[in-house]
């Protein structure tokens, strides 16, 4: 918790706990006084220490250590497997870019008014439906192993290229949705407005509608990147040697768990800067919402 | 401070308790009166509550269970699926499943106190307690998979052999050089992907594949030149023909073992048994049984 956060009570005098030997509840909730920080320090380190002992005194220690956190194989595994997670970046690179434009068309599809629209609104929510519904790894195998074997000239049969067209479809549908609910959620008075200024609907739209919600849906946008980009592992399926695939050789030559230990490292040193980014782009934009509320 | 304390005595229990499983049974004492002459049953005898399942030899394979390791057709009940390549380990029929009774019965158990639980490859490479005696899915004997799990003596003396469909420019091939720039695939985990890397060494990277069927499926969507298998398994119709086989890698013969937990006290007792079945010409017996292989195939310089 944030010590600097304002916490107030609204409607009510300052609550005082009577039990309470020094300070007011409200310093003792904010954790503020150092005392309270020995507590947490203190009850932070007790638990931690007692877990990992719990683990460490364990019968199976000895063998979960071997087969899952081995120096020498961590430290043969690691680099290998680095190797070949350049392809899930270009991988997963590739399928975000497409994503971005493939989700926004299927967005303003769906947000398309009047009747005329129907089919293309029905079309959309059908395909958002439905790749929301089927299993990544189910459409990846349909596509990877489906689509060589019609045979059909032109059709390219490569691994990579069918992962990518299969993330893409599957995450635009996830990525659809938050694009609407970023354009649903700017008030009509702003295409009013934007209307009485003289825009045509199309304009209004690209001008008004779309740079406000594209804005307001960043972070929850960066979310399911995230996703997509752990989903890159599920290539391996299609028997392509991207760093997953990598490390499930090694492990099932060596019956040693530590490549996907080595992965797992990998994964997160990628994804966690990305979270702290999306929660510093949410306190921003919160920050800016205030300070906009206070003009 | 005190709510502190009860807190943190809460969580010291729980965490506790979490801990509080069953060690694992086996703890590997060497048998004290392991005398020479002891047969398989014997030994099965004394070490009986080291057994997954009382009275019972619990064996682990795959599902699928592929020909012509396993054959036969579906029993009624029976969680494995019969068809044109794969079989069921309960009907005693293919290599292994023959073998399996034959073991069992070398072990002191009837045909029906044998029960067979479908356990993936990466199942059996797991450490710690497993819910099975011993695994029994083609699995090499390598000494980095020793550090992991104990396996019995081999069974099987195996090598790997290459197939390809007609219209493969692999066909005709007779040399490891030959390979170099195909494009060659093999079944996740098996040493079949390694004879690829170790003997080929190619210039495009091999596909593996978490399966016999996928690798099989972009051979024949032609996405692979050649899918490498074990040597017996490439006469089962897999695809047009039987290219060539691999010398071994690393000049030693590669054998099949069971993996068993490691510390279990069965290793002992099924090598007797296993012993026994070699010597008594069983195994010999079987290979020819089941295993039909063309050993004028040529194996690659």
């Amino acid at each position: 918790m944030a010590p600097d956060r304002e916490l107030s009570f609204p409607g009510g005098p300052p609550v005082v706990d009577p039990g309470a030997p020094g300070g007011d509840r409200r310093s003792r909730i904010l954790g503020g006084g150092a005392r309270n920080t020995w507590i947490a320090v203190c009850s932070t380190v007790v638990f931690f220490t007692i877990a990992v002992f719990v683990i460490v005194s364990s019968p199976g220690w000895p063998a979960v250590r071997r087969s899952f956190f081995d120096v020498q194989e961590f430290t043969y595994a690691f680099p290998e497997i680095l190797a070949k997670f350049g392809r899930n970046v270009f991988i997963f690179s590739v399928s975000e870019a497409l994503v971005l434009v493939f989700a926004l068309v299927l967005a303003v599809m769906r947000s398309l008014p009047g009747p005329v629209f129907a089919p293309l609104r029905l079309l959309a929510a059908a395909y958002t439906d439905l790749f929301r519904g089927v299993p990544t790894i189910l459409v990846i195998a349909m596509l990877g192993y489906g689509m060589p074997a019609l045979g059909l000239q032109g059709l390219p049969d490569s691994d990579l290229f069918w992962a990518i067209i299969a993330l893409t479809l599957v995450y635009s549908a996830y990525v659809a949705e938050v694009y609407r609910a970023g354009i649903e959620s700017i008030h009509s008075s702003q295409v009013g407005a934007a209307r009485s200024l003289g825009l045509t609907r199309g304009q209004s739209l690209r001008h008004v509608v779309i740079p406000q919600a594209v804005r307001r849906v960043i972070p929850p946008l960066l979310n399911d990147f995230i996703g997509l980009q752990k989903d890159s592992a599920l290539i391996a399926f299609l028997g392509y040697t991207e760093a997953l695939l990598r490390a499930q050789i090694i492990q099932a030559q060596d019956f040693n768990f530590t490549p996907y230990v080595a992965l797992a490292v990998i994964y997160v040193a990628i994804t966690i800067p990305q979270a702290r980014f999306v929660d510093w782009l949410v306190a921003r934009e919160r920050t800016k919402r205030q300070a906009g509320a206070e003009l | 401070m005190r709510k502190w304390i009860l807190a943190l005595a809460a969580m010291t229990l729980l965490a506790g308790a979490c801990a509080q499983k069953t060690p694992p049974a086996a703890n590997g004492s060497p048998s004290s009166s392991g005398e020479k002459n002891q047969t398989a049953a014997q030994c099965v005898d004394e070490y009986k509550a080291d057994l997954f399942a009382p009275e019972t030899l619990t064996i682990g394979t795959g599902n699928p269970a592929y020909k012509p390791w396993y054959g036969g057709k579906s029993e009624a009940g029976s969680e494995w699926k019969s068809g044109d390549f794969t079989g069921d380990p309960h009907s005693g029929e293919g290599f292994e499943s023959a073998f399996a009774y034959a073991l069992a019965e070398e072990m002191g158990f009837s045909e029906d106190q044998v029960q067979w639980a479908a356990v993936t490859f990466n199942k059996s490479t797991a450490p710690g307690p497993k819910d099975f005696d011993f695994s029994m899915q083609q699995i090499s004997i390598l000494p980095k998979r020793e550090e992991t799990v104990d396996f019995s003596a081999g069974y099987f003396d195996v090598n790997q052999a290459l197939i390809a469909n007609e219209g493969s420019p692999a066909i005709g091939v007779t040399t490891l050089a030959g390979l170099k720039d195909l494009k060659l695939g093999a079944p996740l985990g098996t040493t079949s992907l390694q004879a690829i890397e170790e003997l080929v060494q190619p210039t495009q990277e091999p596909g593996a594949y978490p399966n016999l069927d996928l690798a099989l499926k972009d051979l024949k969507n032609g996405q692979l030149d050649g899918v490498v298998v074990d040597f017996p398994t490439a006469f089962y119709g897999y695809a047009d023909t039987v290219v060539g086989q691999f010398p071994n890698i690393g000049g030693e013969q590669e054998q099949f073992g069971l993996a068993f937990e490691t510390g279990s006290t069965l290793v002992e007792c099924a090598n007797i048994a296993i012993e026994k079945l070699r010597d008594d010409g069983t195994l010999d017996a079987l290979k020819n049984e089941w295993l039909e292989v063309d050993a004028s195939v040529p194996t690659f310089s």
